[in-house]
């Protein structure tokens, strides 16, 4: 027993070495021009370049502590826990309840001189108009990948969302397990807005889905998504379009939907606490990351869409140059991005529980 | 007959094996798995092994995950033990309420024991990191010790204790001489379920880390989004450190007895 606490006590010792080979690093003072040298930075898992992180250090001499969250509203709370990061990067709607909160702070603009660089359809989203507070990272669509084997592609972009409400392709679908998002097609398809909270139209909505229940009997899946439709398990799936772009390299025989009657626009943006304590160096990480080479290498690595527009440009006639849902459709002005609203989650909430049940 | 009978017990036990072991190989077997598919297997690659060593987040995760485990086991035995021992020699009533109140935040779901803490440590404005996550870790891995120790201590003869010091030891050579090495395999027992529960906690150390720490749980659940096999591989290489310990655990023992067997012979 002795022993085996003694090994483990070296393990222990040992390991903190093997964790701080960082490479060989710059001369620059970061302390002199940033008046810190490390950074905190709460971002989704798997959603930075392989070499970012490292890069980042290497230029400015400085120590990135990197954590990962799943969920806005699980960053949202440990925000309200006081937890104090230097970078978030919050989805559209919750960058909208941020800023009504008072919990990100307002960034200068002077010190993000690659400004420009930020994608054009993302100019002026609604959740920030003039990027006072927050700057795009990635962005995408909501659409449907389906199996060109199985479904005809003209009639998916001649029915877009009613394919999926069809009894033809009983058994055949796959609807994303989240409230708004398994309201969305729903609502797009009846002619609504994917923010309306008028009780009638979402009653629609709810009849529609509870039907589609019973008729098409469709999977309720987040994303193991991705594996069953790239081994074509089913023929239609509601994905976000990051993760279209992967299933569509692994299977050829997929393709992307952005249905006609309009759909969900997201970005998710890059944004400085209210409690940040480095806030020079985190402006330094927004200005690098909309860098060409940074933004390419972030956007190759997670195969979303960049909000940077020198990424975009470069990706749509390259690398992801077959690949149609890497292409934000733009001035479409049925696509609509999420307003903050609790009531109307709430609300979506508790009746996607009931279709879920079947009753 | 009986043949048939021996053959559905023993059927029956490998079917418990399969169920109990089919996921993990599987687990095991997609960490080398040649695309990012988590499903199909293409061919044989040791990339991802590759990338979870190259990843330093992942890196930092196995160090923070391995040394709190370690440091909350360690405490919280010593708490725990000293804990129980203590309890055996006080009166009835005192020990039954300390006993119910251990067995709280054992029943209490984690994630309200997590809240409870951010909550505290927030409205005490003490910054969360390192220093916090250890003490919510020892704290919920402390009722687990007092429960395995405990019945253990029951069954000691507290005239050992006595005649020790009769026989001239001090209290305390009294307790590391006669009492631990009695108590030793259930606080070897403790220890174990203390470690397993800080190394695999995630909610708890979720809501206490703050910002400069990570643990595995942590990143392995906040990459279920976008997952790629470097998970599996992180998985292999865990699955694969808890068997060693666990077969060390077994072998050593079983080692030095018969070789103390062995010196009885001669």
């Amino acid at each position: 027993m002795k022993k085996i606490i003694c090994y483990l006590l070296v393990v222990m010792l040992v390991l903190p070495l093997v964790g701080c080979n960082k490479g060989e690093k710059s001369d620059f003072d970061p302390i002199a021009e940033f008046g810190s040298d490390e950074l905190y930075v709460y971002n989704w898992g798997e959603y930075i370049g392989e070499n970012t992180i490292d890069e980042f250090e290497r230029r400015y001499n400085v120590t990135v502590h990197y954590k990962t969250f799943d969920s806005n509203e699980e960053m949202y709370t440990t925000l309200l826990g006081g937890d104090s990061y230097d970078i978030i990067v919050p989805s559209d709607y919750m960058v909208e309840r941020l800023i009504k909160e008072n919990m990100i702070q307002k960034l200068d603009i002077s010190l993000i001189t690659n400004i420009d660089n930020i994608a054009d359809n993302l100019d002026s989203p609604n959740y920030d108009p003039d990027h006072s507070y927050s700057i795009p990272y990635f962005q995408g669509t909501v659409g449907i990948v389906y199996d060109t084997t199985k479904v005809d592609p003209q009639e998916v972009e001649e029915k877009g969302w009613d394919i999926l409400f069809d009894s033809k392709y009983a058994g055949q679908v796959y609807m994303y397990d989240a409230d708004r998002d398994n309201f969305m097609p729903a609502m797009k398809a009846l002619g609504f807005s994917l923010n309306t909270n008028d009780p009638n139209e979402i009653q629609q909505c709810y009849d529609l889905l509870m039907k589609q229940r019973k008729e098409v009997n469709p999977g309720y899946v987040t994303d193991e998504v991705n594996d069953d439709m790239i081994n074509g398990l089913k023929a239609l799936a509601v994905v976000y379009s990051g993760a279209a772009s992967y299933i569509i390299s692994e299977n050829e025989d997929m393709a992307y939907c952005e249905p006609y009657q309009g759909t969900n626009i997201w970005s998710d943006a890059m944004c400085i606490p209210s409690n940040a304590k480095n806030v020079k160096l985190a402006h330094a990480w927004i200005n690098f990351n909309l860098e060409k080479e940074v933004a390419i290498d972030n956007s190759l690595y997670v195969g979303y869409t960049s909000g940077n527009k020198l990424a975009l440009e470069e990706l749509s006639n390259g690398e992801f140059k077959d690949i149609s849902s890497y292409k934000i459709r733009t001035g479409y002005p049925l696509d609509e991005e999420y307003h903050d609203d609790e009531s109307l989650k709430k609300t979506l909430g508790e009746l996607w529980t009931h279709v879920k049940a079947g009753n | 007959m009986n043949k048939v009978k021996s053959f559905f017990s023993k059927s029956y036990v490998w079917l418990i094996m399969l169920f109990f072991y089919l996921p993990i190989f599987y687990v095991m077997l997609f960490s080398f798995n040649e695309s990012k598919s988590l499903t199909r297997f293409t061919g044989f690659s040791l990339q991802w092994y590759k990338k979870m060593f190259e990843t330093r987040t992942i890196r930092e995760a196995i160090y923070y995950t391995i040394i709190i485990a370690v440091l909350a086991t360690i405490i919280s035995t010593i708490i725990g033990t000293l804990t129980a021992i203590g309890l055996s020699k006080s009166k009835k009533v005192l020990r039954e309420v300390v006993l119910q109140v251990n067995d709280l935040p054992m029943m209490n779901p984690d994630i309200v024991t997590a809240i409870g803490f951010m909550l505290l440590f927030t409205s005490l404005s003490i910054e969360k990191g390192f220093g916090t996550i250890l003490l919510a870790h020892i704290v919920f891995c402390i009722p687990y010790v007092i429960l395995t120790v405990m019945p253990r201590l029951r069954q000691l003869d507290d005239n050992l204790a006595e005649a020790a010091l009769d026989l001239g030891a001090t209290p305390f050579q009294a307790l590391t001489k006669v009492i631990i090495p009695q108590l030793k395999s259930s606080i070897v027992a403790g220890a174990l379920i203390a470690f397993t529960m800080s190394f695999d906690d995630f909610v708890i150390s979720f809501f206490t880390s703050g910002p400069a720490v990570n643990t595995v749980a942590i990143y392995v659940y906040s990459s279920i989004k976008r997952i790629n096999p470097t998970i599996n591989a992180l998985s292999t290489i865990i699955v694969l450190i808890v068997t060693i310990v666990l077969v060390l655990m077994n072998v050593v023992p079983m080692i030095k007895n018969r070789k103390k067997e062995e010196g009885f012979e001669k």
